[in-house]
């Protein structure tokens, strides 16, 4: 979520203005968000790079920010552009419409032909000293599953659940139609659910 | 009646707080009304959704901005190097 204090329009006309204070301010707060979006596409250095020369291009360009966006949205948009344009350096491409990715939902399995769950969701333990989701073999294993994702879902959930973005700022960012990216975050969950159910189930990754 | 994964598909709105049709909202609540595995279903991935929230990122260090800054009045140098060579 974007931080209400470097939205306001007094703040966004310094950041305009070429005030070096304001522009440290937003590197603070949103460069590591930047370079958490730069990864879900690129190997660590790469996305150093691309988050770098995001903020040199967001820098030239600031003075012609209108604030149509949120501007956490508008750099956001900036380094995944240079992210993707490294990608097609290297020959690759993110697709974003889910049809064309193969990815279908990893839940699919768990219902029978008359869509009622024949292998129904098992119960996490969500609170107490040992509540599933806090424990550390789990934060690996969730962490190598969103590596293993396709990029665009990894993508979707990055921007959607991690950082928490509106789908309207999502679709602007990448250029998609909302229901694109709402089908490319339910597939991403659905995997991550699978998982993390089969983890309760096994103990196992 | 809505089938459970056809919920399993729609609860993702309940997760967003997507705005449903009141025809959409009746037939989500019946269904969870009567079936505890997609109720379990729904509490567990709104969890799972919390949980990815809170693995956002921090701010930067000092020096990771001192970076960016560094790096960002270099190439204005370099910039205007080539406008106004000499």
């Amino acid at each position: 979520m974007a931080n209400p204090d470097l939205e306001t329009p007094e703040f966004i006309e310094r950041l305009r203005a070429g005030d070096r204070a304001a522009f440290a301010l937003v590197v603070k707060h949103y460069h590591p968000r930047l370079l958490g979006a730069a990864r879900t596409l690129l190997q660590p250095a790469d996305a150093e790079e691309a988050v770098q020369d995001g903020w040199i291009a967001a820098h030239r360009a600031l003075p012609k920010f209108e604030g149509r966006s949120a501007l956490l949205t508008w750099l956001t948009r900036i380094v995944i552009n240079q992210a993707r344009m490294q990608l097609r350096k290297g020959g690759r491409e993110v697709q974003f419409d889910p049809t064309e990715e193969g990815g279908a939902d990893a839940l699919a399995h768990r219902f029978n032909a008359n869509g009622h769950w024949q292998e129904p969701p098992r119960a996490w333990a969500l609170s107490g000293p040992d509540a599933l989701l806090t424990r550390d073999e789990l934060q690996h294993c969730l962490e190598s599953h969103i590596t293993a994702m396709p990029d665009n879902q990894r993508l979707a959930l990055q921007l959607r659940d991690i950082q928490g973005l509106d789908f309207d700022d999502i679709c602007n960012i990448l250029d998609v139609s909302a229901s694109n990216v709402r089908v490319l975050v339910h597939r991403a969950r659905a995997r991550l659910f699978e998982m993390v159910d089969r983890f309760q189930e096994t103990g196992e990754c | 009646m809505l089938k459970c994964q056809q919920v399993e598909q729609r609860a993702d709105a309940l997760v967003d707080g997507t705005p449903l049709s009141t025809r959409e909202r009746f037939s989500l609540s019946m269904h969870l009304l009567i079936c505890r595995h997609c109720r379990r279903y729904v509490r567990q991935l709104r969890a799972l959704a919390a949980h990815l929230r809170h693995r956002a990122a921090p701010t930067a260090h000092d020096h990771q901005v001192q970076a960016v800054l560094d790096r960002v009045d270099h190439s204005r140098q370099v910039t205007d190097h080539k406008r106004h060579p000499g």
